[in-house]
């Protein structure tokens, strides 16, 4: 956050003393729900309690919770299956993202409203579109089944099929997040100065040319953070498990999330769940950081 | 001419796959977003037998308020309805003033160089940490402080979450606020108080009903800290639609109904302010 400094023609003690107290809601809000919670976590992670148990004083194990996790087949699990799932759905959302993106950048009364209504999925709730999917999915009583019919395809359990329940939670987050990125690209498209456009057309360069030589490079950084972004979202998904799988069918859709909450809230293992969290947040930190790096390198090219 | 020459230019662009392949996927993208939202709706509406009917009836016979009357008689969402708008207000509320407040004070105060940076650092650290990292924690802390459904509980988290965003876009509009009048007020004797109260924040009162629009909706969808700090009294419409699934079978009026109840305040926001939210978004994506 770069915030330019001011030069001040004079102040005050009263003043410096204000600064301080603005701050100090923020600051508070800030230890009581951020830093608390994480240092905790992090004290948590070295020790074995139980919430359910608290006659039994917490034990310290050093790493112990640490090195369980590598011997947890359903953390591994759970740690794979939110692989795939970040891989497909981001790289799938970043496809049609882009395509989306370029097929909305006329400037006209359609194109505007068909943006009004490509915003609606990322605005509601996850736990809603979650609801609603299930509903449409249902085996039996659902209506995307009962449209495939008319294809030619015989049911299919969407969500009570190991197999295919991965690939379903997939389809619902693409369904929900492609307008993010399209939304995001499109306003990089946007900035893109038209005379750029104009040159390259009268040197008789097709539209494809164009997309490929001038909006892709110009656009890459945007689109480099955007995925990014997804990316680290991706391993967030928590709301739609919840509400279509539950994890299962077996643990065919155990996410980190929804693993860390069913260890520390159902079962209660604080401790443990803590050590998922912080080896969490140091995986997403290096993810960031690599992707920075990538980003410092396309500006630099483009410049 | 020359318009029509912009008009062409624009279409050149968004042909670049040839116009009937355009079409083809726009069709495709706007029947993929719009049905399932006809479909929430239209079962909303739906007679048992119809929203129960196999195969499915897409175009309901008889149009009906009972799923919605229901809601409120047998499943009691007034409970949770009351507690999502007073989550969200009053989080919005919360966000905005403490937020500007902070804002105003690394634009304009008189803070070392030290505490801005912090504050930037914060705002990357939270993109990547998931609510869920301090939710066991937060978990553990408030059961100790007795502090589990109540909705104040929730109503401090999610300001937490929504803080770092509205920081970063108000120190945006504080810094492009005119700063002559700063120095005016000044020269005149104001203290940095009035100068908050009185001189700028006035002129930034659109960055002020951007930034509550996206934390109204971000703390109305929220659902984790629903979920984990909420037993009973204290859950929002979030938790307890999910609930539906998992507890009551397969009702799916009463559900269709609680989910328009959840996602039509939200459109309607989001259609009043659509700019307001893309730019929203792109600052709190893009911008570090």
């Amino acid at each position: 956050m770069s915030i330019h400094t001011r030069t001040h023609i004079r102040y005050s003690k009263v003043d410096i003393a204000y600064s301080w107290l603005f701050l100090l809601p923020v600051i508070i809000i800030l230890f009581i729900a951020a830093l608390i919670p994480l240092l905790s976590g992090l004290y948590l992670s070295f020790h074995e309690y139980k919430l359910n148990m608290p006659s039994i004083p917490m034990r310290f194990v050093g790493l112990g919770n640490y090195v369980e996790l590598f011997k947890d087949e359903l953390f591994l699990q759970s740690l794979r299956n939110n692989t795939i799932f970040a891989f497909m759905s981001v790289s799938i959302e970043m496809v049609l993202g882009v395509l989306f993106a370029m097929l909305l950048s006329e400037d006209n009364k359609l194109s505007r409203g068909m943006i009004t209504i490509v915003l609606i999925p990322m605005v509601i709730a996850p736990v809603a579109a979650g609801t609603l999917w299930r509903m449409m999915l249902d085996r039996t009583y659902g209506v995307i089944n009962y449209l495939l019919s008319f294809i030619g395809i015989s049911p299919i359990s969407w969500l009570g099929d190991p197999a295919v329940a991965i690939y379903t939670i997939v389809a619902v987050d693409i369904w929900q997040f492609t307008p993010y990125v399209t939304i995001l690209v499109l306003s990089s498209i946007k900035a893109i100065p038209r005379s750029f456009f104009e040159s390259a057309r009268v040197d008789g360069s097709s539209s494809w040319t164009l997309f490929r030589r001038i909006i892709l490079p110009l656009s890459s950084p945007v689109i480099i953070v955007v995925m990014m972004l997804r990316f680290i979202d991706a391993f967030k998904v928590f709301d739609t498990i919840f509400v279509m799988t539950q994890g299962g069918p077996g643990n065919a859709t155990e996410m980190l999330p929804t693993y860390i909450y069913q260890q520390g809230i159902k079962f209660f293992r604080v401790g443990y769940s803590s050590a998922i969290a912080v080896l969490f947040v140091i995986t997403m930190s290096l993810v960031s950081w690599g992707y920075n790096k990538l980003r410092a390198l396309e500006l630099r090219r483009l410049d | 001419m020359a318009r029509n020459l912009k008009k062409e230019n624009s279409s050149y662009l968004s042909n670049f796959l040839s116009a009937p392949v355009k079409i083809f996927f726009l069709v495709c993208m706007m029947a993929s977003i719009l049905f399932p939202l006809y479909w929430l709706l239209s079962n909303s509406v739906k007679l048992e037998q119809e929203y129960f009917a196999k195969p499915p009836i897409i175009f309901p016979t008889k149009i009906t308020g009972i799923n919605y009357i229901e809601l409120f008689t047998r499943y009691d969402a007034l409970r949770p309805l009351v507690n999502s708008i007073l989550i969200a207000s009053i989080t919005t509320v919360f966000s905005v003033v403490f937020g500007s407040l902070a804002a105003y004070s690394l634009v304009n105060g008189y803070l070392p160089g030290k505490i801005r940076k912090m504050f930037g650092g914060w705002f990357l650290i939270q993109k990547m940490y998931p609510a869920i990292v301090v939710a066991v924690p937060v978990f553990y802390v408030f059961s100790k402080l007795r502090l589990l459904d109540n909705i104040f509980s929730l109503i401090i988290m999610n300001t937490s979450f929504n803080l770092p965003l509205v920081i970063i876009l108000l120190v945006g509009f504080y810094t492009e606020a005119p700063y002559e009048l700063e120095e005016q007020g000044m020269l005149e004797g104001c203290n940095l108080f009035q100068r908050y109260f009185f001189i700028t924040t006035p002129m930034v009162k659109a960055g002020l009903i951007a930034t509550g629009m996206l934390t109204f909706i971000a703390s109305w969808n929220e659902f984790l800290y629903g979920v984990i700090l909420s037993v009973n009294k204290a859950k929002p419409l979030t938790v307890t639609i999910a609930g539906f699934i998992t507890d009551m079978g397969l009702r799916w009026g009463p559900m269709a109904a609680m989910g328009c109840l959840i996602i039509i305040p939200v459109l309607v926001l989001m259609w009043l302010m659509q700019r307001d939210f893309i730019s929203g978004v792109s600052a709190g994506a893009l911008k570090e």
